[in-house]
């Protein structure tokens, strides 16, 4: 039975969250409010609590976004991440899967130190390879193609180790049976393995997305002609034409987040499944 | 020809000293229900792996209908198999999960149909045909694991602790269950099993296994009325045989708590030579009614019961002699109670006796 002192402590708990929440939000709130507003109403409010208010709906309530996305190659930007996100997620669940089902359940010489060293990958930052990574791109002459912003970015330690995690409790007989079923190991991947796993796949399919929307570094790097440029490079792009409005950078910055928070809403239950399964069992 | 032939099978794992399985040989008929029994470690599960191929045979020989096949892959030695933890696919519905072999095998899909239809009938899984594993108890479970080994319609079928997970009542129902379904399909059945009661009530043959060495194969009432060692004794009945290390005199035996027992002739004969040897003796061959005990006047013994177990059909009766807590298994028309002073007989032709020191059967007909 809640007491009624548990039940004031949950009260209090709950108001102090709720306004720690608020913190972390007013940026994006006024960054929503904002992006519908022309730039003298951007500048009238801000030291005001209306800076968090959007305008009355009105004709030209829309007008940031209709310019950007009519006057700019946003939306080509956004579709080629989109793009690039659906073909790494793929390819980085068929590949980190099968590296990591391989650590997991095929017995191989020095196992155990190969996956010491892909968690010992797990640590190296981007930052520190990417010099490495672009040299190679460059030396396959894949620069500015799809394929040379792709490739290196296919393998992930951290993804391998969460699939080895997952993968390494799957019981063993359910591959025996399915041997006798004529299941062959790549079939049993495929059609075992991946549905059986269904959480961590969303995990990395989730994490694959968030890396490659808010990915600017790599490429900025790899990509020079606008034909090919990611959103965050669209983005930067954009919003450093001095043509651009205020609202407008709003207004594109707002396109770029939004995705983001609704793929994370959407897939926060996964995420977290998907996280503390790959801790359930040590093989 | 035998259907299944094992040859000197042996097992040994990579950094053991000692193999898990040694020697093993046996012939298995068409249609024979053989059980593989022994406690945990024993390698009777192993032995199975090594049939399905799940396991390397490390030396001899398994030929499966006549056809060597050690280096044959699992799906290509004509077998089905039921596992201890069913091994359902979890994302499958029931029917997916029995038909899933057959769509492998390239079977047509009417034929599929029929033969899920066919397995879902006879396993009375009508109602959850569509449902999920997750959504199935234990026994639906091994139901499914049942349908998805029988409609692949091979000769062979393994089986590991099937019903090592279901309660006890589900695992008398499913026992019987299995048993009709083997005699239904006609197919050759190796049962793995822990559980002697299991062993006993399905199998023509029993195989008993100890520290990876075949202890003894025969039929249930042979290996029950005539083990060929102490382990086998101890092993097959509940409760388990009692076992007394007696001396040998010229009348009898003497026991280690000093009591001495006559025997008839017949039985004394058969322990010439011997001046020490273990006796064993089944509950049952405990007696406590006054005809026995007027039968078998020479051999009675007095005691005092210290623990009763009522068993609804029978009584066990718990007592110290011969220097170890005995039991007998009476009737449950015979009752007493803790701290009942008792006599009674030991049925003299109804005594096992092992060497001391190699626990072998002296004479396995006593």
């Amino acid at each position: 039975m809640v007491t009624r002192k548990q039940k004031r402590n949950n009260w209090i708990l709950t108001i102090v969250l709720l306004i720690a929440s608020l913190f972390f939000l007013f940026p994006v709130i006024w960054m929503l409010a904002n992006s519908f507003k022309p730039d003298a109403a951007i500048t009238a409010d801000m030291n005001s609590l209306r800076a968090f208010v959007p305008p009355i709906l009105n004709g030209s309530f829309l007008e940031n976004y209709i310019t950007v996305l009519t006057n700019t190659n946003f939306i080509r930007y956004m579709c080629n991440t989109l793009f690039y996100a659906a073909v790494l997620i793929v390819l980085g669940v068929v590949v980190n899967g099968l590296a990591g089902y391989a650590l997991a359940k095929i017995k191989f010489p020095f196992r155990e130190r190969w996956l010491m060293i892909i968690m010992l990958l797990m640590i190296v930052p981007m930052e520190t390879i990417i010099t490495i990574h672009f040299l190679i791109v460059a030396k396959l002459g894949l620069l500015n193609t799809v394929l040379g912003y792709i490739l290196p970015m296919i393998v992930n330690p951290f993804n391998i180790f969460l699939f080895r995690q997952v993968f390494v409790s799957l019981p063993d007989d359910v591959y025996e049976a399915a041997q006798l079923d004529r299941c062959g190991p790549l079939k049993y991947f495929f059609t075992m393995v991946l549905p059986m796993s269904k959480s961590v796949v969303a995990t990395v399919s989730v994490f694959t997305f968030l890396n490659v929307w808010n990915d600017y570094l790599w490429p900025s790097l790899v990509f020079t002609s606008g034909d090919l440029l990611s959103a965050q490079i669209g983005l930067n792009a954009i919003t450093s034409n001095d043509n651009t409005t205020t609202g407008q950078t709003l207004a594109v910055i707002t396109m770029v987040t939004i995705p983001v928070i609704i793929i994370y809403s959407f897939f926060s239950k996964q995420i977290v499944e998907g996280v503390i399964s790959t801790g359930s069992k040590e093989g | 020809m035998s259907y299944v032939e094992l040859k000197n099978i042996c097992k040994k794992y990579k950094g053991n000293d000692k193999n898990s399985v040694t020697d093993f040989n046996l012939e298995i008929e068409e249609k024979e229900f053989i059980a593989f029994v022994g406690p945990s470690g024993c390698g009777k599960s192993t032995t199975l792996r090594m049939i399905a191929g799940f396991e390397d045979i490390t030396s001899g020989d398994l030929l499966i209908g006549g056809s060597r096949m050690n280096e044959t892959a699992p799906a290509d030695r004509g077998i089905s198999m039921v596992f201890q933890n069913y091994a359902l696919y979890p994302h499958m519905t029931v029917e997916k999960n029995i038909s899933y072999g057959l769509k492998n095998m390239k079977v047509p899909s009417a034929e599929i149909q029929r033969k899920v239809d066919w397995a879902v009938e006879i396993l009375g899984l009508e109602e959850y045909r569509y449902r999920k594993p997750k959504n199935l108890s234990g026994g639906q479970r091994q139901r499914v694991a049942l349908g998805r080994a029988i409609v692949k319609n091979q000769k062979l079928f393994l089986m590991d602790e099937p019903l090592s997970n279901l309660d006890t009542k589900l695992r008398v129902s499913m026992r019987n269950e299995i048993s009709k379904l083997h005699r239904s399909l006609g197919s050759t059945t190796i049962y793995v099993t822990h559980d002697q009661v299991e062993a006993m009530t399905m199998a023509d043959r029993i195989v008993i296994m100890k520290d990876g060495v075949v202890q003894q194969v025969g039929k249930p009432m042979e290996l029950y009325e005539h083990p060929i060692n102490k382990f086998v004794a101890g092993f097959i009945g509940s409760p388990q045989m009692n076992f007394y290390d007696v001396k040998v005199d010229g009348e009898g035996i003497v026991f280690s708590d000093g009591k001495k027992m006559k025997l008839p002739d017949a039985v004394k004969g058969k322990l010439q030579g011997y001046d020490h040897v273990v006796m064993g003796i089944r509950g049952e061959d405990i007696k406590l009614d006054s005809s026995n005990m007027e039968v078998y006047a020479e051999c009675r013994q007095k005691a005092v019961i210290d623990n009763t177990e009522i068993m609804g059909n029978e009584n066990n009766l718990y007592f110290q002699f011969g220097g170890i807590t005995s039991v007998a298994r009476v009737s449950k028309y015979e009752v007493s109670q803790v701290g009942d002073e008792i006599d009674f007989v030991f049925m003299p032709h109804k005594m096992h006796f092992f060497d001391a020191k190699t626990e072998l059967a002296i004479t396995a007909d006593v």
